[in-house]
C-alpha cells in the first residue's frame, strides 16, 4: 500500500513531538533588530525562501506593496535565488542556494520571510524562522504531513508568543463575498447543513512524468507526491478550505479513491481524487478532482441546507439560494488579489503588534483534512480524523545526493 | 378621552424598575439617577449612561398627548396600538465583541460608543397585530396576533414608522445599530444579556424552527423582550463590514454601503446562537421580505439638527 511502502512512522508521538520542539525553543534568542520594521517610515526588511514559479511571481507582489524591501532570498537552485537577485537588484551575498539555504536566508539581517518552498520543507523552515525571530508568510499548503501540521501550529503559538506574525496565505479567507456568504451560512440562513460538493477540476498541471535524479526532483517537486504533498494537498486543499471553513468543523472521517490514468510512476502525484467526507452532526461533502484532460473546470463548492444553498466558484460567483438569499458577487481574480491582500495585512499586522495569528488553526485544520483525503485514498479504506492524528504518519523522500 | 391621548398613558415601570432599585440600593426620588440595571458596572461595559435625564420625575404619570420632555428613569408608554415604550436615558458602553467571544466574527471590532440622547424604545418586537393596525395587511407566516410580525421589507418597516409618526405626531424610526446593541446589552458584556441564552432567546435549537409570541421570554435588565431570537430586527444603517475601533458618538452607519444591504440585528428563531449575540451583525437587501425579519421601533425626541435618514 502506498502510505506504508513510502513512509516511515516515527516512534515519537504527537505530544512527544510537541514536547521536544518547545524545549528546543527554549534557546531562542529574540533579534533586537525586528523592531526596525515596526519603525515609522522603515521599509520591512524581507527574505524570500523559495524562488521558482511562485516565489518569483510573489516577490514581484512583495516589492510593489511598497512596505517591504527585499535583501535576501534563497532556493536550492542557484540560477533561480539569482534570478530572483538580478530582477531584485540584491547583493549576491544574499542569494542563496543548496538545501540549506533558508538557513543563510534567515541569518540575513531580515526582519521576516516568505516561505514559497515546496511544501516538503515548509514547516521545518518556519520553525527556524520563528526560532530566528522572523515574522513569517506561509504559502500555503504549510505541511505535507501530520508531524508537519502539528510543527507548523506549534509555529504559530510560538510565534504569538515571541510578538511576531505569522500568515498562511489563503486567497479565498481574504475575499469579501466569501467572507459574506460563509459568515451567513454560519449564522445560519441556509439553516441545518445537510450535504454538498466540493470540486477541483483542472488540466494536466506540471506534466506526468517525474526525473529520477535527485535535483530532476527537486527543480519539479509539484510532480514528487512527497515533496508536494500530492494535489489533494498542493492544490485540492482549496476546496478542502472552502468545505470545512463552511462547516466551521474538521472532518470525522474520509472514504474514496483516486489513481493515475496519465500520470506515471509510484512517486508521481495523482491525477484524480474522488472522497466522501463526513463532517459533524451528519453532514456529507462528496469531493472530486482531476489534472487532465479538458472540459469544465474550477474550483467549485456547493452545499445545501434544510433552507438554501451556497455556491461559491474561486475567481467567479459567490452566492446563497433559498429564503435568505444573498446575491454576492464575482470573485474576480482572487488568485492575485487574494496574496495582494494578504501581503498587505502581514505588512499592517507587523506594523501594528497583531500577532493573534487567526490565520494559522483554520490553516493546519484544512491542512489535515486534505492529508485525510489523501491517506483515504491511498489506502481505500475510510479514515476517521482521530486514527490520522493518532498515526501521526511522517512522510519521508530520499534527498541523498542533493547539496547542502 | 380621545384615542391619542389614551395612547400615552405614562407611568413608571413599577415591577421592574422598582426590583432593579431594591437591588442596588439607589433612591428612587433621585431623577438623575438612571436605571439601577443601565448603572450596573460590567466587564466591558460602561458603567453608567454619560449624562441622566436632566430634570423631571421619576414617576411621570397620567395621559399626555405629547411625549414627556424629560421622562424619568423607567418611565414606560403604550402608544396608539398597544406598543408599550421604555426610556433609555443616554450613556456609553463597549459595542461589539472580544476577539476570543465564541462564535463572534471578524466584524465586530470592540469600540466605545456614545449615545448622547434618550430615546424611547419599544419593549417587545412589533407583533402581527400592530402591524396590523398600521399597515392593513400581515404577510407573515404562520398567522398569530402576538407574533412578531415579518415578511417585510426594509422599506415597509421604515413607512410603519412614518404611519405611526404621521398618526401620533412624533418620531418613530428603526433603532441605529448602536441604539439597538446599547439596548440590547443594557448595561452588561458578553454575547448574552438578561440570563443565559435559553431563558432569553428562541433560536435555532430550542425554537422548534418557527416564531414564538412576543414577550415569552426573560426580559433583559432594562425590560426588553426577544433582543436575542425570536424575529430578527431591520435596523436604520447601512451595513458596514469594519466599523473600526476607534470611540464613536452616535454613530448611524455610513452614508453609503455595500451593496445597499441594511443592517439587522438579534438573530431569529430560525438562526443558530452565535447569530444571537448581542454583538452579532447581519445584513439583508432592504427588498427582502423575509420570515425570519420582523422590527422593534423606537421614538426619539425632535432632534435640533433633524437627519435626513429614514
Amino acid at each position: 500500500m502506498e502510505r506504508t511502502s513510502k513512509s516511515t512512522r516515527p516512534r515519537l508521538g504527537r505530544r512527544a513531538f510537541l514536547a521536544g520542539a518547545a524545549a528546543a525553543a527554549t534557546f531562542t534568542i529574540l533579534r533586537p533588530a525586528l523592531v526596525r520594521g515596526t519603525e515609522a517610515n522603515s521599509k520591512i526588511a524581507l527574505g524570500l525562501i523559495g524562488c521558482g514559479g511562485r516565489g518569483s511571481w510573489i516577490a514581484d507582489l512583495f516589492v510593489k506593496n511598497g512596505g517591504y524591501q527585499l535583501v535576501s532570498c534563497g532556493d536550492y537552485f542557484a540560477d533561480r535565488a539569482q534570478g530572483v537577485g538580478k530582477k531584485h537588484k540584491l547583493n549576491a551575498a544574499n542569494c542563496h542556494a543548496g538545501l540549506s539555504n533558508y538557513k543563510k536566508v534567515l541569518a540575513d539581517k531580515i526582519d521576516a520571510v516568505a516561505i514559497i518552498d515546496p511544501p516538503y520543507f515548509r514547516p521545518a523552515q518556519a520553525a527556524a524562522a520563528v526560532q530566528a525571530g522572523k515574522h513569517v508568510f506561509a504559502a500555503k499548503p504549510i505541511a505535507i504531513d501530520v508531524p508537519g501540521c502539528a510543527s507548523i501550529e506549534e509555529s504559530g503559538k510560538k510565534a504569538t508568543e515571541k510578538k511576531l506574525i505569522f500568515l498562511v496565505d489563503f486567497q479565498t479567507r481574504t475575499n469579501a463575498f466569501y467572507q459574506e456568504a460563509v459568515k451567513r451560512v454560519q449564522n445560519g440562513d441556509i439553516g441545518r447543513l445537510v450535504n454538498g460538493t466540493a470540486a477541483y477540476f483542472c488540466g494536466l498541471m506540471f506534466g506526468k512524468e517525474l526525473p529520477a535524479d535527485v535535483e530532476g526532483r527537486l527543480r519539479h517537486w509539484s510532480m514528487d507526491k512527497v515533496l508536494s504533498g500530492d494535489i489533494i494537498v498542493e492544490q485540492n486543499i482549496h476546496a478542502l478550505d472552502v468545505c470545512s471553513w463552511i462547516a466551521d468543523a474538521q472532518p470525522l472521517s474520509a472514504v474514496g479513491t483516486g489513481g493515475r490514468k496519465l500520470r506515471k510512476g509510484d512517486d508521481v502525484i495523482f491525477d484524480h481524487f474522488n472522497l466522501v467526507f463526513e463532517y459533524p452532526d451528519g453532514l456529507a461533502v462528496s469531493f472530486a478532482s482531476r489534472q487532465f484532460g479538458a472540459g469544465p473546470g474550477g474550483i467549485d463548492n456547493l452545499m445545501f441546507g434544510t433552507q438554501g444553498a451556497i455556491e461559491t466558484h474561486y475567481g467567479g460567483a459567490v452566492k446563497i439560494h433559498g429564503k435568505a438569499p444573498y446575491p454576492g458577487g464575482d470573485t474576480g481574480n482572487i488568485y492575485m488579489d487574494g496574496a495582494v491582500a494578504n501581503i498587505a495585512t502581514f505588512c499592517d499586522s507587523i506594523k501594528a503588534g497583531k500577532v493573534d495569528n487567526v490565520t494559522v488553526p483554520p490553516s493546519v485544520r484544512s491542512n489535515l483534512t486534505s492529508i485525510l483525503g489523501r491517506i483515504a485514498a491511498y489506502t481505500g479504506n475510510k479514515v476517521t480524523w482521530d486514527e490520522m492524528i493518532k498515526a501521526n504518519e511522517k512522510l519521508i523522500r530520499n534527498l541523498d545526493g542533493a547539496k547542502d | 378621552m380621545n384615542q391619542r391621548q389614551r395612547a400615552f398613558r405614562v407611568g413608571i415601570a413599577g415591577i421592574l424598575a422598582g426590583a432593579a432599585l431594591l437591588a442596588c440600593g439607589c433612591k428612587r426620588d433621585v431623577p438623575e439617577t438612571p436605571p439601577p440595571a443601565m448603572a450596573a458596572a460590567a466587564p466591558g461595559a460602561s458603567p453608567a449612561p454619560a449624562s441622566a435625564p436632566s430634570s423631571g420625575p421619576a414617576s411621570v404619570t397620567g395621559a399626555a398627548s405629547a411625549m414627556p420632555a424629560h421622562p424619568g428613569a423607567g418611565a414606560t408608554m403604550v402608544n396608539s396600538v398597544g406598543m408599550k415604550f421604555l426610556h433609555i436615558p443616554p450613556g456609553e458602553f463597549r459595542m461589539g465583541s472580544d476577539p476570543a467571544e465564541p462564535g463572534r466574527h471578524d466584524d465586530e471590532t470592540a469600540h466605545d460608543v456614545k449615545i448622547t440622547r434618550g430615546f424611547w424604545i419599544a419593549a417587545t418586537e412589533v407583533t402581527q397585530a400592530q402591524w396590523q393596525k398600521v399597515m392593513g395587511l400581515n404577510r407573515a407566516e404562520p398567522k398569530g396576533e402576538n407574533l412578531p410580525a415579518s415578511r417585510l421589507s426594509w422599506p415597509q418597516a421604515v413607512e410603519f414608522c412614518r404611519k405611526l409618526s404621521q398618526a401620533e405626531g412624533r418620531t418613530y424610526r428603526l433603532p441605529t445599530e448602536a441604539q439597538w446593541e446599547y439596548a440590547c446589552r443594557s448595561g452588561s458584556g458578553g454575547p448574552y444579556s438578561g440570563g443565559k441564552l435559553d431563558e432569553v432567546a428562541w433560536h435555532m435549537d430550542n425554537s422548534g424552527e418557527a416564531p414564538h409570541e412576543v414577550a415569552g421570554k426573560k426580559p433583559n435588565a432594562w425590560g426588553l423582550y426577544d433582543m436575542h431570537g425570536n424575529a430578527a430586527e431591520w435596523c436604520r444603517d447601512l451595513y458596514q463590514r469594519d466599523l473600526g475601533a476607534a470611540p464613536a458618538v452616535d454613530p448611524a452607519g455610513p452614508a453609503e454601503g455595500a451593496g445597499g444591504a441594511r443592517v439587522v440585528r438579534g438573530g431569529s428563531w430560525g438562526h443558530f446562537a452565535r447569530a444571537c449575540r448581542g454583538a452579532a451583525r447581519a445584513s439583508f437587501n432592504p427588498a427582502y421580505p423575509l420570515e425570519r425579519v420582523g422590527l422593534r421601533v423606537i421614538i426619539e425626541p425632535k432632534s435640533p439638527n433633524p437627519s435626513s435618514n429614514p
